[in-house]
């Protein structure tokens, strides 16, 4: 029960993360080589060579395989560009949360059958007037081995327009970062970033049912962050979500504390390194 | 303009705040519906009795082997069944033709039920044309079984326009830990006014319960107690009422150990009837005076199925069976008890009270109807 929360919550927040700067996975630009960089909810990052960094979610990787390679690419028109091609299969996990009793967030008779993801995004970041701004896009495919039931979905904000692409086939995300350091230790961060099922609704079953909807997902996060050294920091903040869902839109200002019906600030503590 | 932003801001967080469970007052306001085309002919009452059905409906998965009320173990219903039942229950509706219609576990936004909203469906559906409806069930998202988001209550249904609508909360469980709790039912009472059918300055209420199945402590008692007080309080205002609903509780000079027919594979029935949930929903005497809980309101009102001759005890107003109850591998217990009433403070037309149990596909309880005699004869 325990375990299985631990992974929900940290593939839920591994999604409200995501920052930018040196220690920065969602910017164009790549990780020093041979630095590594990892957080509470943040993927391992290491500087595979002075152009390519390789990333993944190492607490969830034994249940949910998922890599993602960050290449530089040349400069556009005073942009620094980078490609990034990410790997995911989320089948083990949604099996794993397929289950009766507490924890069961999928219904146990619905089982998952074997599925990877592909994503692939183009990223340009640019300095402007001491900002640093991030814009990306990006496509992404799922190859679903077998019949996957279109019951077996996770209807929450963020984690929905994730796994409901392996019922669609296919999404499209975008997004934009601003990243501001105020001094020598802190640093804000202001990001949108948008998620499109495009066709979603042609999942329905049966059509004199209300149309499937959960075509959108935009979220927006605010984080500050205080960097105490090269190797640690500190970083909190929030994440908003508006998002269409199956059963309507819903907007959510997260994390989000059910039992206390709060929101509490999202707290990451990011270690780095260097590989001798 | 840092203020400015700074409501902005304020504005959107407490809008996004809506609770991940919701926890009602006491008493609140209850969801008003319309039917998407109400016709002037029969939105308009013309006189005469007044036909009343209470049915619980099991959110329109017929006998659907759901985990959570019988030995099943399904939880997210296929949305072309729960299409394929609704419709029945539409046109057995229609078919009943009552003027009112008092539904338990009525889901409007629930996953298991492909979020179909059930009150807005049966409104296009059939000749009624408003209704209200009083959640019992509401969260976001129920991590247990795949359950999911979870939306479903009592609705009243209505030819005639509603009003002054209002969900009485029912006292919570006190036999479950914070936690179950926390995402457990809020079941209550839904009370509406309709004011075409109020007669020489006497309002007119139709009053709908769902009381708790599966409690083991005194929550019935209280839940019973507090229908009472609801109902009193109309006739002391010097109001008529027609009223009903799922008591889960049986009629006086009942059996009250069901455990042996309802218990399940891995079950047992061995007499424990505190600590066994072999005997949640199956045993009626769980305190003091269970089996005879009725007896007051049986005294007070009139009921639709008279209890004096011992009717309300005939097979043929047995109202329920558990969904995945079987005489034998491929016969179902169709009904074995009887669980919903109808009761009002005026008076019955003799011998309307009638059982549709033809109807015991459609859900694990079966649709129960009578005529309601205005004083006057016709108002």
């Amino acid at each position: 029960m325990k375990f299985i929360f631990c992974i929900l919550l940290f593939s839920t927040a591994k999604t409200l993360f995501s920052m930018n700067a040196s220690w920065n996975s969602n910017s164009a630009e790549i990780i020093t080589e041979k630095r590594w960089e990892i957080g509470l909810f943040q993927p391992f990052r290491y500087g595979y060579s002075e152009k390519t960094e390789i990333s993944a979610h190492p607490l969830i990787f034994f249940v949910m395989p998922n890599v993602s390679v960050k290449k530089q690419e040349k400069r556009f028109r005073g942009f620094n560009c980078a490609s990034k091609i990410s790997f995911r299969y989320p089948t083990p996990l949604l099996n794993i949360i397929s289950k009766k009793g507490i924890g069961g967030v999928i219904d146990p008779n619905l089982e998952s059958p074997p599925m990877v993801s592909l994503s692939y995004s183009w990223i340009m970041s640019k300095s402007l007037n001491g900002f640093d701004m991030t814009i990306k896009n990006g496509i992404d495919f799922a190859l679903v081995l077998g019949s996957l039931d279109n019951r077996a979905t996770i209807d929450l904000p963020l984690v929905y327009h994730r796994l409901a692409l392996y019922n669609n086939g296919w999404g499209y995300h975008n997004g934009i970062d601003i990243q501001k350091r105020i001094n020598k230790s802190f640093s804000l961060l202001v990001d949108m970033d948008f998620l499109i099922l495009p066709e979603i609704a042609k999942m329905q079953s049966d059509p004199s049912f209300k149309s499937l909807r959960g075509l959108y997902s935009l979220e927006h996060k605010f984080l500050l962050s205080w960097e105490k050294s090269k190797n640690f920091r500190v970083t909190t903040g929030y994440k908003l979500v508006r998002a269409e869902l199956p059963f309507g839109e819903q907007t959510r200002l997260l994390p989000y504390l059910p039992l206390f019906e709060s929101w509490v600030p999202i707290i990451e503590l990011q270690w780095a390194g260097v590989k001798k | 303009m840092r203020s400015l932003k700074l409501v902005l801001f304020s504005t959107i967080v407490l809008n996004s705040c809506d609770p991940f469970v919701s926890d009602f007052s006491q008493a609140g306001d209850a969801i008003m519906y319309e039917a998407s085309d109400i016709p002037d002919s029969i939105s308009v009452y013309d006189g005469g009795p007044i036909k009343v059905v209470t049915w619980n409906i099991r959110f329109g998965s017929g006998r659907f082997p759901f985990f959570g009320d019988s030995c099943g173990d399904d939880v997210i219903a296929d949305q072309k069944h729960i299409n394929t039942i609704m419709q029945q229950i539409a046109d057995t509706l229609n078919m009943i033709d009552a003027d009112i219609v008092l539904l338990q576990e009525v889901d409007v936004s629930s996953k298991r039920t492909g979020y179909l909203d059930q009150v807005q469906y049966l409104l296009d559906n059939t000749y009624y044309n408003y209704a209200c409806y009083a959640s019992m069930w509401k969260a976001d998202f129920v991590p247990t079984d795949g359950i999911g988001k979870m939306n479903t209550g009592n609705a009243i249904l209505s030819k005639y326009e509603l009003t002054d609508a209002e969900r009485i909360q029912l006292r919570l469980r006190t036999d479950q830990d914070d936690l179950v709790q926390y995402f457990y039912l809020r079941r209550n009472i839904l009370k509406v006014k309709i004011p075409s059918l109020s007669q020489g300055g006497r309002d007119f209420f139709a009053v709908d319960i769902h009381a708790t199945a599966f409690a083991t402590d005194d929550t019935k008692e209280k839940h019973i107690e507090q229908y009472s007080e609801v109902l009193s309080d109309i006739v002391v205002e010097n109001g008529d009422f027609v009223s009903g609903g799922d008591l889960n509780s049986v009629p006086p000079g009942s059996a009250i150990d069901f455990c042996e027919s309802d218990k399940c594979d891995n079950e047992v029935c061995d007499d424990d009837f505190e600590n066994n949930d072999a005997y949640q929903g199956s045993y009626f005497a769980h305190f003091d005076g269970e089996p005879d809980i009725l007896l007051s309101l049986y005294n007070t009102y009139s009921p639709a199925i008279s209890n004096n001759d011992g009717s309300t005890l005939l097979p043929e107003n047995h109202t329920h069976a558990p969904s995945t109850s079987m005489l034998n591998d491929s016969t179902y217990t169709k009904h074995d008890r009887k669980l919903d009433y109808l009761f009002t403070n005026g008076s019955w037309q003799q011998g309307s009270g009638y059982t549709h149990q033809a109807a015991w596909e459609l859900s694990d309880h079966m649709p129960v109807s009578a005529i309601y005699t205005p004083a006057s004869g016709g108002r």
